[in-house]
């Protein structure tokens, strides 16, 4: 007996020994020479985590770059306009259902000159940093993403605010297709399934330019067309995302002259649904039927339009450019070479600065692996 | 003949029966498979929004064989996972047994162990493991993180199954070896050890179940999950709208589960088979 306890006893210690070679081994393995790791997460949590010493560096979106910047606690290495220059970043999507309702295309053409009108003031207000527009677009700025003036002033220099669709945005919106075609995210097949013949067939497809040309033409409505609360476009939006700023200037009764929102001036009830985490979650919010309208970033729209067949169409561009890498004001990481081995934050795999990163850190034969 | 004549008949009659089994058993699996295609392919065909979320059998048995050696979507190797997450397990399920094992043998023995420990592991144990995993991982981040986790949910069943063995050693069996000359040790060795082993296996198994479960849950919390199956669930789901590979996940997840309770299965009756038991 005694001696089967002993031989038990080996056989436990030899066990935990080998596990324990396995396990350093899988630790410096994961922890590569030539590689960058992710965690992803909220990018409203990204600042305090940057403050507090838990990650090494984030990609997010504004104002969630300036936040650090302003508070001096981080350091921008790279802005997203770096990595691909007048890169898409959010986009305005419409449900194919709501379209499909006998006033649905009017009210989303209303909803997109509403959108339009809404950027042309934000630009102007930026141009005139004097006038009391500007003060009022940092009020709402402050207020949408709940963050002081001061950080939403440092975010929103380094947006670009624009609804047109150009030949550079669908350009850029194949090479993101391609790249998830290359990485299996998407198949050949799924596209074919949806009746797609190529990237450049299923990128002119699903963006629809018709309705800002439809938008150009609306007038203003003196009554709201769609008064009834069943009947409101349910409005979908990023947490605190200053990209998609232009819905909630376009609510703002102040910049629709005074007694009425850019929207009520087009004859809309819009009510805007609770904040999203992701584009990925606004995705998945169309396909359950909860969103009419929804302002989400580029690439999640395409993964799960390809992958799931969500039924939604790209009517406007929101913004371009307005994300940056942050990293500790005190770090040591200056470069994107400096990151291997260390841990960046980003808002989730299927985000527009996941994808940024992963080109730029590519760029550099770096890789960019979970940690 | 009549012994051997009586020995075929039941070998034949064990046969028999087996084979009877083995054809029931396939003619479920059958049946929920083409249920499951049907379902799949009539929400296909209806053009039903739901379709994505039910991928049809082959595309799902597809997924998984190209999982086995292929990269998996988003450049990611299921076998890189399956070692992730079966290291963490391992660690957190061995620290659980390494602590559980004694503390039980002990709270098992004597009285005032227990009264001591008892109010404490009452008040822990009502609490699920994965009401942990915000404060684990936070604390311990993404390698001890879930390790930490699976070691609460694996350190209860373990605990209170051994200090259940102990108390049900027969009192009359240690009294007579004690009576035969044997010391304390001698007691510990040859009566308490070879009645708890049987109580230590159930909470090892059921331990492992609830393990496999905290790991999956850690890891599919994204910020500092780590990688591993779990995690590759949640991603292909909810990021990429990859559901065959969502399956294919969750059947790679079910085998591992069942081929470690089956290693658990197999040490306990060797175990027990040197312990005396069988």
């Amino acid at each position: 007996m005694d001696k089967k306890i002993l031989i038990l006893t080996i056989v436990i210690a030899a066990a935990v020994v080998l596990a324990g070679v396995a396990t350093a081994l899988y630790l410096r393995g994961g922890s590569g020479e030539t590689s960058v790791g992710y965690v992803t997460m909220a990018p409203s949590l990204m600042d305090g985590w940057l403050a507090a010493n838990q990650s090494d560096a984030y990609i997010a979106w504004e104002p969630f770059v300036s936040s650090s910047v302003v508070a001096g606690t981080g350091r921008v290495i790279m802005w997203s306009g770096e990595i691909m220059p007048n890169h898409p970043c959010c986009v305005v999507a419409v449900w194919e259902d709501f379209l499909d309702r006998p006033d649905g295309e009017d009210l989303a053409a209303r909803f997109l000159r509403a959108h339009m009108e809404a950027n042309e003031w934000m630009v102007e207000a930026l141009a005139d940093k004097d006038g009391s527009n500007y003060t009022l677009l940092l009020e709402m700025s402050a207020a949408f993403t709940l963050r002081s003036t001061a950080v939403v002033e440092e975010g929103l220099g380094h947006v670009e605010y624009g609804y047109e669709m150009d030949d550079e945005f669908l350009s850029a919106l194949k090479q993101f297709t391609e790249m998830y075609l290359e990485s299996n995210i998407i198949t050949e097949q799924a596209l074919t399934d949806l009746g797609y013949a190529s990237v450049s067939d299923f990128v002119e497809d699903y963006v629809d330019e018709s309705f800002l040309a439809a938008a150009a033409a609306v007038e203003p409505s003196d009554t709201i067309l769609n008064p009834a609360d069943e009947d409101a476009i349910r409005l979908g939006y990023l947490s605190g995302d200053l990209h998609q700023l232009a819905q909630y200037v376009a609510q703002n009764r102040t910049v629709g002259g005074g007694e009425k929102s850019l929207f009520e001036v087009y004859g809309l009830n819009v009510d805007p649904l609770p904040p999203y985490i992701n584009g990925g979650a606004v995705m998945d919010g169309f396909n359950m039927g909860a969103i009419d309208v929804g302002y989400l970033g580029a690439p999640p729209a395409i993964q799960k339009h390809a992958n799931l067949g969500t039924p939604v169409r790209i009517i406007a561009q929101a913004n371009s450019e307005g994300s940056g890498i942050v990293v500790h004001v005190h770090s040591d990481i200056h470069t994107l070479e400096d990151l291997v081995g260390r841990t960046v934050a980003t808002p989730g795999e299927s985000s527009i600065q996941h994808l940024l990163l992963k080109i730029a850190l590519n760029r550099e034969d770096i890789q960019f692996v979970k940690a | 003949m009549p012994v051997s004549s009586a020995a075929w008949t039941k070998v034949k009659e064990s046969v028999t029966d087996n084979w009877y089994r083995l054809v029931l058993g396939l003619v479920s699996v059958v049946v929920f498979v083409i249920a499951w295609a049907v379902v799949s392919q009539s929400l296909a065909d209806a053009g039903s929004s739901l379709s994505p979320y039910v991928p049809s059998p082959r595309s799902v048995a597809e997924a998984f064989v190209s999982s086995l050696t292929e990269p998996v979507p988003g450049d990611f190797r299921m076998g890189d996972m399956v070692a992730s997450s079966l290291i963490r397990i391992f660690w957190g399920f061995l620290l659980a047994l390494a602590v559980a094992l004694p503390l039980g043998l002990v709270m098992g023995s004597f009285r005032a162990a227990e009264a001591m420990g008892r109010p404490l592991v009452e008040m822990f144990r009502p609490i699920p493991p994965l009401a942990w995993v915000p404060v684990f991982l936070m604390v311990f981040k993404s390698f001890w993180g879930p390790i930490a986790i699976v070691f609460m949910g694996v350190f209860f069943p373990i605990l209170l199954n051994v200090m259940f063995g102990v108390r049900s050693v027969d009192q009359r069996l240690i009294d007579a070896a004690r009576t035969l000359g044997a010391r304390r040790g001698a007691v510990f060795t040859k009566v308490v050890m070879p009645t708890i082993v049987p109580y230590m296996m159930t909470g090892i198994k059921v331990g492992l179940g609830v393990g496999w479960m905290c790991i999956v849950a850690a890891e599919m919390t994204p910020v500092l999950g780590g990688t591993g199956v779990g995690y590759y669930v949640w991603l292909s789901a909810l990021s990429y709208g990859r559901f065959d590979y969502t399956y294919a996940t969750m059947i790679v997840i079910g085998l591992l589960s069942i081929l470690t309770t089956g290693v658990a299965e197999l040490l306990e009756r060797r175990v027990s088979r040197w312990m005396g038991m069988r």
